[in-house]
């Protein structure tokens, strides 16, 4: 199997008037085609900036990406021109966003919409496209979706505008469909629907998803590979078995150690990671996550330490100390 | 025990609504508003009368003249003193100033319009381009286009010193040359000099046949305009541009730049209304700009990017749609406010030529006459500007409230 999506050491920068924001700190990994990717990570840990980077979006000024590859079934994307890159946007890699209530155009109908995205890269008649837009609507599970399209977005409820979303986002069969928090404004049972759809739709369509939330739950469920993000960078990587079974990092299984379980006796206090993310204009040279872990030494103060795989052979961790931490378990 | 069935389960969204369109709410609040209604009045009944009397109603004012009804009081009902109905009055020279009144209507509505129109293209377009490009990276061609544009808009003032045009177009062409050489020097001081130098050095040299202050002028002129050029190529650069030259024009009193372009362009109600929809650029660009910033943050022009659509129609298809309800108020607000100028611009003697009817410059004629008792004079054509005024006024507050998305209910 041939990855459809690689990436190396990628940079991302933005250029504000109090410093340098390293967002995204040389982020390497690569995407199967037909695999479930779940990224995750608390906010402002770079998630989502790396996504628009890979889609090149990334708001320019004052943000740029200084330094990587992403190669997208072979191509470099980011030696393409604009408008290269352009026919890769919707038809190649499509992109849902986090917030239903804003992502779509309110001055238009949701029909009208769809028919755009589909006209924008497909040879089709306004007939044909809008008969597309009605299946597509019906297939993401919106009832009456024929009577639906002359809606305005502000006519359905938020559950039901991200399922238009993924609609318009599966408009063109795209080949990797980034989903950035696509969950996360919606209550649990919506979000629950959703991730049944989509995961419906993948079998259905095949096509390699990359799930980015600060979800674990969500992402335990649905995904077949995790990257677990901190400070802009991937600290620990691997299948999904063997992040949730066979945590490595004191970031991840501080994270898994703060999700409430069903299971717990009343009362028991949940555990927080101690201390907040580092600031990204002024990195330290060290571990990112030194500060805040609790099994901190000196190497971990003076030196950061690469992302290493571990006996696991897709399962890898950038802790100098990973080793020692799985024996006290 | 009584049997469960279980119901068949349908999936019902309550959300859904009666299907009502963006533009039929707003016009459903509008008309529900009296004053609203009243400004919707108001304003038809100008615009009906004026459009009727231009096109049904001949009129012409070079030859209407009758010194036996000088300055004749209203009068309903013919008598011998004087023999025809003129329920406005006549004035100096004898005119019936109801017709003049309902005539200049035509003049003040095409004033309206026309000097709206110049500040809505050229304000919107520049609001338009310096808010998008504020946060989105440029291609080359939309580069070349900026930059071309930042030096026409710098070449004006050029232009207007050496009152020579076509200067316009060399600092345009500087521009497109800065933006095509963009490799050129890059990042060093020296590209900042040789495009001052460049820029000096073709302004100056036209500006020499007019004369040698002329041409220094231009020249300093052209200078800064070259050193802008050379700086490097983003969108927040022309944004800023854009807005210090609007700025400019802003920090001259409206009316005051009104009679100086005039005073340039020479006198007449079509130079008159260049000179008003001149003044009005600046609104418009700051109000267009202020609100496609605040859309370019919205998620739906991401999403409308990460489809795959071009920069120009996410402007036009995206943008445009969601700026327009600011945008609708200030232009029926603008309308009001160009009728007065223009009646201003006709009261100092700088906008309509005398015989041509013009409620300001009706002002202007009569206002001396007032001593005398002639108060009709003054009263008709003063009330016409004022209920135009009023009418548009109420309408664009009508507008505002009806437009206003947080009252979306």
């Amino acid at each position: 199997m041939n990855p459809i999506l690689e990436i190396k050491n990628l940079k991302t920068r933005f250029f504000t008037t109090d410093g340098v924001v390293k967002a995204v700190n040389d982020v390497s990994y690569s995407m199967e085609d037909d695999e479930i990717l779940g990224v995750v990570g608390e906010s402002g840990c770079g998630k989502s900036v790396h996504a628009l980077s890979i889609m090149q979006l990334v708001p320019d000024p004052p943000g740029k990406i200084t330094n990587g590859e992403i190669f997208f079934e072979g191509r470099d994307l980011l030696k393409l021109s604009e408008k290269e890159m352009r026919t890769v946007r919707g038809r190649d890699i499509a992109m849902i966003f986090q917030d239903p209530m804003t992502s779509l155009n309110p001055v238009f109908t949701v029909g009208f919409q769809l028919v755009e995205a589909l006209r924008l890269h497909n040879d089709i008649t306004k007939g044909d496209a809008r008969k597309r837009a009605g299946e597509l609507l019906s297939l993401v599970g919106i009832p009456g979706a024929e009577n639906r399209l002359n809606d305005y977005p502000h006519q359905f409820s938020g559950g039901m505008r991200q399922r238009a979303m993924i609609a318009m986002g599966l408009s063109c069969e795209p080949k990797l469909l980034i989903a950035d928090e696509p969950t996360t404004a919606l209550d649990v049972t919506i979000q629950a629907q959703i991730i049944d759809l989509v995961k419906r739709l993948q079998d259905e369509l095949g096509m390699a998803i990359m799930w980015i939330t600060h979800d674990l739950g969500v992402v335990a469920e649905m995904a077949d590979h995790i990257n677990v993000m901190y400070a802009g960078s991937i600290i620990e990587t691997g299948k999904v078995r063997d992040i949730y079974k066979n945590t490595k990092h004191p970031y991840t299984m501080g994270l898994l150690g703060s999700l409430p379980r069903l299971n717990d006796p009343p009362g028991v206090e949940l555990i927080s990671i101690p201390g907040l993310p580092p600031d990204l204009i002024a990195l330290p040279k060290a571990c990112t996550f030194a500060a805040r872990c609790s099994y901190r030494n000196e190497k971990c103060l003076a030196e950061r330490p690469p992302l290493e795989k571990t006996e696991g052979s897709d399962h890898a961790v950038a802790c100098w100390r990973w080793e020692e931490i799985a024996g006290t378990k | 025990m009584a049997e469960i069935i279980p119901e068949e389960i349908t999936i019902t969204d309550f959300a859904v609504r009666e299907h009502r369109s963006l533009w039929g709410d707003a016009w459903r609040r509008l008309i529900s508003s009296n004053t609203a209604r009243l400004g919707m009045f108001i304003v038809a009944l100008f615009v009906l009368s004026a459009t009727f009397a231009h096109y049904f109603w001949e009129y012409e004012p070079k030859k209407d003249l009758d010194y036996s009804l000088k300055l004749k009081p209203p009068t309903l009902v013919a008598n011998e003193e004087v023999p025809s109905v003129h329920i406005f009055g006549t004035d100096k020279l004898g005119r019936d100033i109801f017709r003049r009144v309902v005539h200049g209507g035509w003049n003040s509505l095409r004033v309206g319009i026309v000097a709206v129109g110049i500040s809505l293209f050229f304000g919107g377009l520049i609001g338009l381009f310096s808010g998008f490009y504020e946060n989105i990276n440029m291609t080359f061609m939309e580069r070349l286009f900026l930059f071309g544009l930042t030096g026409l808009m710098m070449g004006v003032l050029a232009a207007w010193i050496a009152a020579q045009p076509f200067q316009t177009f060399l600092l345009a062409g500087l521009g497109v040359a800065a933006a095509y050489f963009d490799d050129f020097y890059k990042g060093k001081p020296l590209r900042m000099v040789i495009f001052a130098i460049a820029g000096a050095v073709i302004i100056t040299i036209p500006a020499l046949f007019v004369g040698s202050t002329v041409a220094l002028i231009c020249g300093g002129w052209g200078l800064i305009t070259g050193a802008l050029l050379s700086r490097p190529l983003e969108g927040r650069f022309f944004s800023n541009v854009m807005m210090r030259l609007m700025d400019i024009v802003l920090s001259f009193p409206g009316y005051l730049l009104a009679i100086a372009i005039v005073a340039f362009l020479g006198p007449g109600l079509e130079k008159g209304m260049i000179a008003i929809g001149i003044v009005g650029i600046p609104v418009y660009a700051r109000l267009t700009r202020s609100a496609v910033l605040a859309v370019t943050q919205k998620e739906y022009i991401l999403a409308a990017q990460s489809v795959g659509e071009a920069h120009g129609r996410i402007i036009f298809r995206h943008v445009t749609p969601n700026i327009l309800s600011p945008v609708i108020v200030q232009t029926t607000m603008g309308l009001a406010n160009a009728i007065l100028s223009a009646a201003a611009l006709g009261f100092l003697g700088l906008g309509a030529i005398p015989p041509e009817p013009e409620w300001g410059a009706m002002l202007g004629d009569s206002y001396r006459y007032l001593t005398s008792g002639a108060w009709w004079a003054v009263l008709f054509p003063g009330l016409a500007i004022m209920f135009s005024v009023l009418g548009f006024n109420l309408l664009g507050d009508g507008l505002r409230d009806a437009l206003d998305p947080k009252l979306r209910t």
